[in-house]
């Protein structure tokens, strides 16, 4: 379809670069003009050049959100999408059973992430938390999972797969009803069995799905945020302090605006990189 | 382009927008913003204060906008503040005023009318609450204060036979005879306590240090700040019969309430904040107790102070300052204190609560206010909220939770605040 005039594309584009602009350009690049200054606020604004982000290096704060932020996209990309996976080829089948479960499962993705949060912090409570209860009615061990520097990050990840795992599912679904049972058919009279049938078959279809859910769960697990300050506040001893909440905490608890820019710049930089980073690997896989 | 000023002006005006208005002025009065940080109970009785004031007079009308917790409203009013949007009155943490005053955003009150017949308690006030307080401007006056006090689950103590501990070694024993175990865990914690920076401040003064020096060095306590990171790695990982709450700030004051509350920590130390709470809540006596000495009796002051914003108009200043005095008066210093359990700021009012025999009826209410005869000053430091967030309190977390030790993370910390900008 050829364009009735020259203008006609950016005329089409313009709402969507205007709220670019507006909510994602300009901010951006405030925070990298702020970055570049000491500021709190009130005082007036100290050109510092580039000490903001000597300091986070030298601080190893930097080292350590970012440590943080990528142990738990790790282990909540991973989970969120093996689940996902596993309910897909579960639950992709008729019957008001498993339409049920399926509804069931989702539904925590559309419950707020505060909801999520003060859920889970009430069924991890060391003490009286139904999980935790359960884990020691079945002879396991007495963990404070919310106050053990151990695990604190690991169970903030598992909140978190649990509820993203719902939408790995219904696009692993919708990915798996793409794909031609034809396929599957001749592959069984072949005698490829299930297993087979999934890695020949199933898997080699549904890796531009698995691309699209991990870049999405990997973006979305290395902003959370909301389950980090209903549940540990950073805490203990700053185990799951994430990049987006220790820039939270620079900016509104230790009123350094400065520092908290150069880390959004950091984080935007370390954001993009990971995400074209992870479709270059995805786009040669498919073309391989 | 925006400005930055057009920025923040928009955040500030979306974030007045979004916050919770208590009510609309009647004509022909001058009106002034009272932006407040509670929620529950305190925030009950701060509006029933407010509208008290709105109609005792005519001529004025307090329009009391409620803004998240203390940080959350401390954000707001930066904001506010570089956007020429602040209100004329708000209340800070102690830690911030320094900070504020030192930026120049704060109006001095000296020399608003009956400035000298506010009466306020010397430990409470600007005067001593800050190291040589009563020799600048006055920029804060003294609003919900506290100090830590020691509950006690009174039926618990009753049936040991126990009584509350005066000395770091009685603490100890204490909470050793009243822990219950069952295996490896805990079904019972003897003693229960926030790792965080007000409670690790009261055990250094008590072992006989400051966080600064008077000649402005900043030793965290020295010896005496090892000494009290230590005791509290002894109850934790030693004696195993304290309980280090999870979350942080005031997640984990509101985690140890609950854990005493529901007789899973026998005793605990918290703010004289919460003494109306959880006396409303308890299932047992509750008996409040000052905290034990090590080298000395001590306790920092905790809570919150009015400050006049400078960039208010002054008819609206004018009004907050009615208000203040208003506030001052003995009737509500008393309603305050006694409905929440934060102390009464003025000595009139603790006159008028002697002689009435409340503090007979509540010996409770007593403590905090006792207290008051150990408490040591803040120093007058801009940096001390930094201080307090940004370096010691994750080196606490680490010490007591991650077991590291102590005199080096201490040492760090002191070579981190000399080095930095």
């Amino acid at each position: 379809m050829r364009p009735r005039s020259a203008l006609e594309p950016y005329v089409l584009m313009a709402p969507t670069a205007l709220l670019l602009a507006v909510f994602f350009f300009y901010p951006l690049g405030f925070a990298a003009h702020q970055s570049l200054y000491e500021w709190d606020l009130l005082t007036p604004p100290r050109y510092v050049g580039l000490d903001n982000y000597r300091e986070l290096w030298a601080s190893g704060e930097l080292y350590r959100a970012f440590t943080t932020t990528f142990v738990f996209s790790v282990v909540v990309v991973a989970g969120s999408m093996l689940l996902g996976l596993g309910l897909a080829l579960g639950l992709d089948r008729p019957g008001s059973f498993a339409s049920f479960v399926r509804g069931a499962v989702f539904s925590a993705y559309v419950v707020s992430w505060v909801s999520v949060a003060l859920l889970w912090l009430w069924l991890l409570d060391a003490d009286a938390g139904a999980f935790t209860r359960l884990v020691r009615a079945l002879g396991g061990p007495a963990i404070d999972w919310l106050g053990d520097p151990a695990y604190a990050l690991y169970a903030l990840a598992g909140v978190t797969i649990w509820k993203l795992a719902g939408y790995a599912m219904v696009l692993f679904i919708a990915g798996l009803q793409e794909i031609p049972k034809v396929l599957h058919e001749a592959a069984a009279l072949d005698g490829a069995n299930a297993i087979r049938r999934f890695t020949h078959v199933t898997w080699p279809l549904l890796r531009p799905t698995a691309a699209f859910v991990g870049t999405t769960s990997l973006i979305a697990s290395f902003q959370v945020f909301d389950v980090v300050r209903v549940m540990t506040q950073g805490g203990p001893v700053q185990a799951t302090t994430v990049f987006v909440y220790a820039i939270y905490e620079q900016v509104f608890l230790d009123l350094r605006v400065g520092r908290a820019s150069s880390m959004v710049v950091v984080f935007f930089v370390l954001l993009l990189a990971l995400t074209l980073l992870q479709l270059w690997v995805w786009q040669r896989k498919r073309g391989v | 382009m925006l400005s930055r000023r057009a920025l923040v002006s928009g955040l500030a005006a979306a974030s007045v927008t979004t916050s919770c208005r208590s009510d609309d002025a009647p004509k022909g009065r001058r009106v002034a913003s009272l932006w407040f940080t509670y929620g529950g109970k305190n925030r009950e009785v701060l509006e029933k204060l407010v509208r008290r004031f709105n109609t005792s007079q005519n001529a004025h009308f307090i329009r009391a906008v409620f803004q998240g917790d203390y940080f959350e409203g401390l954000a707001k009013l930066r904001t506010a503040i570089a956007a020429r949007a602040a209100p004329a009155l708000s209340h800070v943490v102690g830690e911030v005023v320094p900070y504020l005053a030192e930026a120049g955003v704060l109006e001095p009150m000296d020399r608003y009318p009956g400035f000298g017949e506010l009466d306020i308690i010397p430990e409470l006030g600007q005067a001593k609450s800050w190291i040589a307080g009563d020799q600048r401007p006055t920029v804060a006056l003294p609003f919900n204060r506290s100090t830590p006090i020691c509950y006690l689950n009174g039926k618990l103590f009753e049936q040991a036979g126990l009584k509350a501990p005066t000395t770091w070694n009685e603490l100890r024993e204490v909470a050793r005879a009243l822990t219950v175990r069952d295996g490896a865990r805990a079904k019972r914690y003897g003693f229960c306590c926030p790792v965080n920076w007000w409670f690790w401040v009261a055990l250094l003064q008590q072992a006989g240090g400051e966080v600064v020096e008077p000649d402005g060095r900043i030793t965290l306590g020295g010896e005496a700040g090892v000494r009290a990171t230590e005791f509290w790695q002894t109850l934790v990982n030693v004696d195993r019969t304290m309980k280090p709450p999870p979350g942080r700030d005031y997640n984990a004051w509101e985690a140890t309430n609950q854990d005493y509350l529901a007789g899973r920590a026998a005793m605990i130390w918290t703010s004289t904040a919460f003494l109306r709470y959880l006396e409303d809540n308890a299932e047992f006596k509750v008996v409040a107790a000052p905290l034990p000495r090590d080298a000395r009796y001590a306790v920092p002051t905790g809570g919150t102070h009015w400050v006049l914003l400078k960039s208010a108009a002054p008819e609206e200043k004018a009004s907050a300052w009615e208000f203040l005095r208003f506030m001052h008066e003995p009737e509500q210093v008393i309603d305050w204190a006694t409905q929440t359990g934060y102390m009464p700021v003025t000595r009139a009012a603790v006159k008028r609560l002697e002689s009435s025999g409340y503090y007979a009826k509540h010996p409770n209410d007593r403590v905090a206010y006792d207290q008051l005869a150990v408490a040591r000053p803040w120093p007058w430091s801009k940096e001390l909220f930094r201080i307090q967030r940004e370096t010691v309190q994750p080196r606490l977390e680490s010490a007591v939770l991650s077991g590291k030790n102590a005199r080096a993370l201490l040492a760090e910390a002191r070579e981190r605040l000399q080095g930095n900008r």
